[in-house]
């Protein structure tokens, strides 16, 4: 038995790092982006999909559809007070795009790596010859593919079920609003979801910072002057043409602001947010056990 | 000597907390025991050496490359993490399918090395369970199983026998022997002297984050006789271990636990205890053995202070 020895350099095995594998994978380098995210995205996937969580968000996003079935039957027996399109422009903008996607986004997102450093299998990714980024970008599309499947066809169901209560004609004419009106959904949950795997990748804690979030500075969406531009929900809410009428301050201050600007400061978002993210996970040690 | 693993003046704390000091070492071939008490730096030394870590002073080299920010390893590095910790809906076929999957091979290759894996811990029959239904044991093992599917060089294998029972240790503890025979660098961390020197003579003893001393387990067993070593075991029935153990000349003490599944024994002769125990427990259903680290601790303050 000898102590410790003193600082000296020992000729490392060269052979192994440079060696090629047996099996012919390039054991130089990690794993392909593409190949990693798919097979990250294929592990997260089925355990997203069946997760306590989905059962509530069938719930948030499914509601409408459920809403719409009561609100047909009530409108077919008595006159028309409110009209059925105007019905559908509050549950897409209000409840959607203000509300239920946001907070889908939320609790999904800031859960993509905060779960798996909870429950400690984070050691298991993270010791796997890929690119951390690929990581979250399997993920993150696991989250996308996981959110859309419950909104798009709630929101199709809704479209349909009120739309058509007075007959099938005219329909033809709203349909492209509906197509409109996912790409705006589909924007929601990107740009949400970015913006909270950022918050997810830094905080400890990100549920309560994120429902300040939505519903205390997203209201700046209706204050005066510059400060809707820094909100997200702003930029979504001028994308949707058939918005119902907006009340109190609201009414007063709100902005609609130009379709190529709202595109332009998304699209910049997602880019900032999902970088970011990135770069934070990437060079983040998770201490286990510590 | 070629290293596969070295440590340049290697240093990590966290905070205030040393966890990590000043460390230069290097590890080889063969298998590599770890060796120290709860808390003495074994999981900090692991970590740095998988790159889940970065050292705060120093260098961590792992087949010539920095350990930190080298994902590429890991086609050659497989890693058993202590934590009991799965995607507990999978089942073990599953997990290690995903695992292979994400080490870059195809879908056929990736059943015949997850099958081959499941294969040499034993798990073949249980492949199709979900893991959250496998006993401690079992868990381990898949745990062991996902970091050799990948047929590594380099095996970083933090107390892969906690909690197993006799029989599967025994055959993890053999696995373990024949991978360091097969020429791959295994490092294995344990507060046990016993579990160590059942894989490998090599040691290196780490305490409050420095490497004291490395070498041969067999001049740290001299200093251990003098100290009796603790071993709990929890049984179904706990009645017939102690009546199959208490007349062995090996056992100086045995006591009941509270909760009245476990039995502690004291004994002076560790390596006769094991193997006289391994037919007595099959009897009495033990289903989960350890070593507290006291006698281990005491060790070391004795070495520290020579």
């Amino acid at each position: 038995m000898s102590a410790s020895p003193a600082p000296s350099r020992v000729t490392p095995d060269p052979s192994p790092a440079s060696a090629p594998s047996t099996d012919g994978r390039d054991v130089t380098r990690p794993v392909t982006f593409w190949r990693a995210a798919r097979a990250v995205f294929d592990l997260s996937l089925e355990g997203m999909v069946w997760s306590r969580r989905s059962l509530l968000m069938v719930a948030l996003l499914g509601g409408p559809a459920l809403l719409s079935l009561a609100f047909r039957i009530l409108l077919t027996r008595l006159p028309p007070r409110v009209g059925a399109f105007d019905f559908y422009g509050v549950v897409v903008a209000f409840y959607y795009v203000r509300n239920a996607l946001p907070l889908a986004a939320l609790f999904y997102a800031t859960a993509l790596i905060a779960d798996e450093v909870e429950g400690r299998t984070i050691t298991y990714l993270l010791t796997r010859p890929i690119q951390r980024v690929s990581v979250l970008a399997g993920k993150f599309a696991a989250y996308l593919v996981t959110t859309l499947a419950l909104a798009l066809p709630a929101v199709v169901i809704t479209f349909f079920l009120l739309n058509t209560i007075r007959g099938w004609s005219g329909i033809g004419a709203i349909v492209p609003e509906l197509f409109r009106d996912m790409g705006v959904m589909i924007l929601t949950l990107v740009v949400y979801g970015a913006f909270f795997t950022l918050m997810g990748v830094l905080l400890r804690r990100p549920v309560i910072p994120g429902l300040l979030f939505l519903f205390v500075w997203e209201l700046l969406a209706n204050a005066p002057g510059y400060l809707p531009r820094f909100t997200i929900t702003a930029y979504l809410r001028s994308l949707i043409h058939h918005r119902p009428p907006d009340e109190g301050l609201a009414e007063i201050f709100a902005q609609v602001l130009p379709t190529a600007l709202c595109l332009e400061a998304v699209g910049a978002m997602i880019v900032v947010f999902l970088a970011g993210a990135a770069w934070i996970f990437s060079q983040r040690e998770y201490v286990l056990d510590q | 000597m070629t290293a596969t693993m070295e440590f340049v003046r290697a240093s990590r704390w966290y905070g205030p907390v040393i966890a990590l000091n000043d460390v230069t070492t290097t590890v080889g071939p063969g298998v590599t025991g770890l060796l120290g008490p709860n808390g003495a730096g074994k999981s900090t030394f692991l970590k740095l050496a998988a790159g889940q870590l970065a050292p705060s002073q120093g260098e961590v080299r792992v087949l010539g490359k920095p350990a930190w920010g080298s994902p590429e390893l890991f086609h050659r590095v497989g890693v058993c993490p202590e934590p009991d910790a799965f995607w507990e809906g999978l089942t073990g076929l599953q997990f290690l399918m995903a695992l292979l999957r994400l080490t870059g091979f195809d879908d056929a290759e990736c059943k015949r090395r997850a099958d081959h894996a499941l294969e040499q811990v034993a798990l073949t029959e249980a492949r199709d369970r979900k893991i959250g239904g496998y006993s401690k044991g079992m868990r381990q093992r898949i745990k062991m199983a996902q970091s050799l599917a990948h047929d590594p060089q380099v095996l970083l294998l933090d107390e892969p026998l906690s909690g197993m029972d006799p029989v599967n240790r025994r055959r993890v503890v053999d696995l373990v022997k024949k991978l360091g025979r097969e020429g791959r660098t295994v490092l294995v961390s344990s507060h046990i002297l016993h579990e160590v020197e059942a894989m490998t003579r090599r040691v290196l003893l780490i305490h409050n984050g420095r490497i004291l001393a490395e070498g041969d387990v067999r001049e740290i067993r001299d200093l251990m006789d003098e100290h009796p070593h603790t071993v709990a075991l929890r049984a179904r029935d706990p009645r017939a271990l102690a009546r199959a153990v208490v007349g062995s000349p090996h056992v100086l003490s045995l006591t009941f636990g509270a909760e009245g599944e476990w039995v502690t024994v004291q004994t002076a002769r560790p390596d006769e205890f094991y193997s006289s125990v391994v037919d007595a427990a099959v009897e009495a259903g033990v289903s989960e053995m350890y070593s507290p680290d006291e006698n281990l601790e005491s060790v070391f303050k004795y070495l520290v202070a020579r």
